[in-house]
């Protein structure tokens, strides 16, 4: 049997909350199991720990207890095999104000350890795949939140990496372009990519996701496939009687 | 080893630098000339030499550790510290890059930065005062010495940080004053015994007068010491910076 796109075990976040010194719990020992290939929605109210969980999975949260596990590579003993596997496109825009669009796109694979032609051409394609060629040469923060959003997918695709993680991929953007990123997340499933969805729209991840966990004050409350979690109820049914605090 | 990323860094650095010119470039030129025409040319005419060499010849040295100094502290702390406060440093923290991949990404393009600086106001000093330095060995192995202390420091501080206000506090409160009393504009041996004395626990002395050498040949303290205390802070510094990033603090959470 191949290895999983994530092996979460046991994982525990606490953070010491710098003005009362007290330890908050994140995540509070979620295990979870991504199949390679599969489209996998992480849902749960603000500050129930997703992004936490993201943050772990990818490096930019350090582990208080447990072990995560992508591809079979360990984040934390085998951080760099691991770290080459994923890419992320967070909710909040983090891009380099000194370098233009298509810098930005060339930049990111070189963190990755690429460059060269065929870096240049996949910067290219995805700025033309993306609709941003006309405004490859020019700073973000000319861009509109639309073409933000999906520069920010084009970015965390240079390295072509095996799981995609997306948080709010469509938060912000309208009807049009989410039915297009939609198509587009689609078809990146179809040609084999491990998608990680976490949305506050819930039709988009009854929409697109194969499985679907719900978190609640760091703990996994539900976790089934989509058909199987909603029934004949709605997910926001579901989900508001499971987040209901 | 992750050496693209590395250089990859390295060029962020440098496409950074010249996209803010005004910054990091034209203000050491323009502060550089207004301290050769004001003092050197200046007031220098009233000073007959010091130490056997004319007062102009005597301050371009110690003008161009003032600007690696604070150009390499300025452009790195500003560096990491927009780039935490921007988020734009997960971009790198999310990559398969290490702490010392990262930390040599910035001290190389400070590196880099600094030789271009003393480059500049090298050219500066050899056409308004005629002076190029006679030891090019020790002038490149000084000003790689003080950049890897600054642009390390500059990391140190850039993390330490929680606005940019922090940052200009070691500049206002520790380099500068310590520059300026470290021998830019005077020799030591101007001083009364006391201060003479005090002086050689300045840092900032040692890496002026060690590079002085490379100029005049001599200089107000033993060559070897100063180098090897100026090699010691280099190295602290860079392992204190190697050790915060490693540990992620203030990175990652």
């Amino acid at each position: 049997m191949s290895e999983p796109a994530i092996r979460i075990d046991r994982l525990v976040k606490r953070y010491v909350d710098a003005q009362s010194r007290g330890e908050f719990v994140a995540v509070d020992g979620i295990s979870l199991r991504v199949e390679a290939g599969e489209f996998f929605g992480l849902l749960g109210p603000n500050g129930a720990g997703k992004t936490t969980t993201i943050n772990a999975i990818v490096g930019l949260a350090q582990i208080t207890s447990g072990s995560i596990a992508l591809f079979g590579h360990d984040v934390v003993r085998d951080w760099r095999a691991a770290r080459a596997t994923v890419g992320l496109a967070p909710q909040e825009y983090n891009f380099d104000r000194y370098l233009n669009i298509r810098d930005i796109l060339i930049f990111a694979a070189g963190y990755y350890g690429l460059r060269g032609a065929a870096v240049r051409r996949r910067a290219d394609d995805l700025l033309e795949r993306f609709d941003l060629t006309s405004k490859a040469r020019q700073t973000y923060t000319r861009l509109s939140g639309g073409m933000k959003r999906r520069l920010t997918l084009a970015r965390a695709l240079m390295h072509e990496p095996r799981l995609l993680i997306l948080d709010e991929p469509t938060a912000g953007v309208d009807v049009e372009l989410r039915i297009e990123l939609w198509q587009f997340l689609r078809e990146l499933k179809a040609a084999g990519t491990t998608i990680v969805l976490t949305t506050h729209y819930l039709e988009e991840a009854e929409e697109l996701c194969d499985r679907i966990a719900i978190i609640e004050a760091g703990r996994i409350v539900a976790l089934d496939r989509t058909s199987a979690l909603i029934g004949n109820r709605s997910l926001q049914d579901v989900f508001l009687e499971l987040t209901r605090r | 080893m992750n050496w693209i990323g590395l250089q990859t860094i390295v060029k962020r650095e440098v496409v950074r630098s010249f996209s803010i010119i005004n910054q990091v470039v034209w203000p050491p030129v323009i502060t550089t000339l207004l301290y050769i025409f004001v003092f050197g040319v200046g007031l220098g005419s009233q000073i007959k030499s010091i130490d056997g060499v004319s007062y102009a010849t005597f301050l371009i040295p110690g003008l161009i550790m003032l600007q690696v100094i604070d150009q390499t502290y300025g452009e790195s702390s500003s560096s990491f510290f927009q780039g935490r406060f921007m988020n734009s440093i997960q971009e790198m923290l999310i990559a398969p890059l290490s702490a010392v991949e990262m930390v040599s990404g910035f001290v190389v393009a400070g590196l880099l930065r600094a030789f271009f600086i003393a480059v500049l106001i090298t050219i500066i000093g050899f056409i308004f005062v005629h002076s190029l330095p006679g030891n090019w060995g020790l002038y490149l192995l000084v000003i790689f010495l003080v950049a890897v202390l600054f642009s390390s420091l500059g990391i140190i501080f850039g993390l330490l940080a929680e606005k940019f206000d922090h940052i200009a506090t070691l500049t206002t409160f520790v380099i500068t004053p310590l520059v300026f009393v470290g021998g830019t504009f005077t020799s030591n041996a101007f001083l009364p015994p006391l201060l003479r004395e005090i002086a050689q626990f300045n840092p900032m002395f040692h890496m002026i007068d060690a590079f002085r050498y490379s100029y005049a040949g001599h200089g107000d303290a033993p060559l070897g010491p100063s180098l090897l205390i100026v090699a010691a802070l280099a190295a602290a510094a860079l392992a204190v910076a190697l050790r915060m990033t490693a540990s992620g603090y203030k990175l990652r959470v």
